[in-house]
């Protein structure tokens, strides 16, 4: 079957569509305050792991690219300009991305002529990309994945999607002498990012413990940790912050976290894609964004073993420099060489320190 | 058709007015501009600005590029460098550096902009879908700028090329030894290289094509042919014969 949607450019809207879309998905309210419910999509692996069972035209795709490309143009500048949600340009780089995963890449394998290999229906990409723009549900939970470092990870609702920023706490683990060979804990590991990038480069010896409070979100690591094959190198553990790392007490090399910091009071301005849809438990840090840090800081005396290196990411400066603060001062007895790492927009957002 | 080219002046102008140094783009880019094959045509996308200078070059960003003192000469190795030492003479940022990124933002932050503190160049990019395959892709693309932009003078009395110049000649070339090995074309990332040997020269014969080819052991046609196959080669050679008045070629 083949689907056509000769419509004009410039009416993007499609009713049947729409009410389609409606009766499929559950959209949630500007106003809800809980992330998208389990979609039936949750359960399919990411878009592009599916198998190309469907077809379409070149004409077909084509088609679809236009309508999608001018909903993105026409939708672009409101979005930004309401709350600093993605512009045309970054939606145009989205959509080819959609197309990228949804599609079959070898020549030989891409269908012959006029016909493309496709890992979802025709149908299903107009929805896709209709729910990308109307409800604003993010482009990694549509595709099922974001690229990470050099990490294709799986991500779904429910799971915090890793950030840009976040890539370079492997690099600051990297230049850690030996730590190739030590224990590593990466507190509320989410997808598992930082111990996947992390895990990779551990020598024998070297193991991350990953841990969660959130069942989503140790589902979905596990699935990042087998299709990496580091289930010897990563154990996943459920529970809070330091609880499931008794047993590791005092002997870790190093502490990785990247835990919820976001004020609370700042959780209803987010722009829709995040407080709309990615989970609250990974971003509300409390009244002041640093309940959980805190936490982590004062933990990390008695987790690290002495010499043991530990990096938090934060909130920005305001946060950074707090806790360089805290631990070069109040807990100076414990922590030296306490410094700031900014990211690559010019803001402190790493701390990074040793156990005495 | 109108859609068309209502998109391609969205591309351009989209670009043209970002708060920043222009980016400068490549051939890569442009090639995956060109798999939007939908939107435009062989022809409209020749016309994008691939390669341009940056708005803001330093003073003296403008001397190495364009004079032919001793100075410049022992600085025009930069693309001979590894990627680190290369990426240590860089300054690297993302464009948008408004507002608290993190965890506030969903992936605003994955384009990379290089700046080359040396030369003042710059290279982004912001079409990978990792902010470390964006660094990766910047520094691509500034091998290849540097190879455009800065130039060695070279003493044409007993000039012999060098290798990685011969490497990208054609076979009929009658000075490229059998030991050269297959051609290296503009897909290939050691191009960058022989183009930046084949540019001293071409500047060092303030842009004759005849001349160039007579010393390369070429036919004119032959090498305008290998001058046509890289559009940031072609836009650089034409540049400059245009500054020169000389017709440019195509
Ligand atoms: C900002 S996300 C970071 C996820 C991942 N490390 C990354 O960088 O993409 C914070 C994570 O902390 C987890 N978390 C929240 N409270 C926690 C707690 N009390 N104990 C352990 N993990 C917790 C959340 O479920 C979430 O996965």
């Amino acid at each position: 079957m083949t689907l056509r949607f000769p419509f004009p450019v410039r009416s993007p809207l499609r009713p049947d569509l729409a009410s389609s879309l409606h009766r499929r998905l559950s959209i949630p309210s500007r106003s809800s305050s809980s992330p998208t419910p389990l979609l039936s999509s949750d359960h399919r692996p990411p878009l592009f792991l599916r198998p190309p069972a469907f077809a379409a035209s070149r004409t077909d795709l084509h088609d679809f690219r236009r309508w999608a490309e001018s909903l993105a143009l026409a939708a672009g500048p409101r979005l930004s300009a309401s709350d600093g949600g993605p512009d045309a340009a970054l939606l145009r780089r989205e959509l080819a991305w959609l197309v990228e995963d949804a599609t079959v890449a070898a020549a030989s394998e891409s269908g012959v002529g006029e016909e493309l290999r496709l890992r979802v229906e025709l149908e299903e990409l107009y929805r896709l990309w209709r729910a990308r723009i109307e409800e604003r549900r993010p482009f990694q939970y549509i595709v099922g994945c974001e690229h990470w470092r050099d990490l294709v990870l799986v991500v779904k609702e429910g799971v915090l999607i890793p950030r840009p920023e976040t890539e370079m706490v492997v690099d600051l683990v990297a230049e850690v002498e030996g730590f190739e060979k030590g224990l590593w804990a990466d507190l509320g590991t989410g997808s598992g990012a930082i111990a996947v990038g992390i895990g990779r480069m551990l020598q024998e010896g070297g193991r991350v413990f990953a841990t969660d409070l959130s069942p989503v979100a140790l589902e979905v690591a596990r699935l990042n940790v087998e299709r990496y094959e580091l289930k010897d190198k990563i154990e996943l553990r459920r529970g809070s912050w330091f609880e499931p790392l008794r047993d590791v007490e005092g002997k870790l090399m190093g502490l990785l976290s990247n835990p919820p910091y976001i004020p609370s009071s700042h959780i209803p301005g987010l722009q829709a894609e995040v407080g709309q849809h990615e989970p609250k438990l990974a971003l509300d840090g409390g009244e002041d964004g640093m309940d959980h840090l805190l936490h982590l800081c004062e933990g990390s005396a008695s987790a690290l073993k002495s010499g043991g290196f530990f990096a938090f990411e934060t909130n920005g400066d305001e946060q950074s420099e707090f806790i360089v603060d805290l631990m070069s001062m109040k807990l100076g007895n414990f922590f030296h060489n306490i410094k700031m790492i900014s990211d690559f927009a010019g803001i402190q957002r790493f701390v990074t320190g040793f156990r005495r | 058709m109108n859609f068309r080219g209502h998109c391609y002046g969205l591309v351009l102008r989209s670009f043209r007015y970002l708060p920043f140094p222009l980016p400068l783009w490549s051939q890569s880019m442009a090639r995956a501009l060109l798999r939007w094959a939908s939107f435009t045509s062989l022809e409209t996308s020749s016309r994008l600005p691939f390669i341009q200078l940056p708005r803001t070059l330093n003073p003296r960003a403008t001397s190495l590029a364009f004079s032919s003192s001793s100075a410049a000469a022992a600085s025009s190795n930069y693309i001979h460098l590894s990627d680190e030492q290369l990426m240590a003479q860089c300054d690297m940022d993302t464009f948008k550096s408004s507002g608290p990124g993190g965890q506030h933002r969903n992936k605003r932050e994955s384009a990379v902009r290089l700046s080359h503190r040396p030369t003042g160049i710059v290279a982004q990019a912001v079409e990978e879908r990792s902010q470390h395959k964006n660094r990766a892709m910047a520094l691509t693309r500034l091998r290849i700028l540097l190879a455009l932009k800065v130039r060695k003078a070279i003493d044409l009395d007993g000039y012999t090329p060098p290798s990685e110049l011969l490497q990208i000649l054609p076979a009929k070339s009658t000075i490229r030894g059998k030991d050269v090995g297959p051609q290296i074309g503009p897909n290939n990332p050691k191009f960058a290289l022989g183009m930046q040997a084949l540019l001293d020269l071409i500047f060092a014969v303030e842009g004759s094509v005849s001349e160039t080819a007579k010393m390369l052991g070429l036919s004119t046609g032959a090498l305008s042919r290998l001058i046509l196959s890289d559009d940031s080669l072609r836009v650089t050679v034409n540049e400059l014969r245009t500054s020169k008045g000389m017709r440019p070629l195509r």
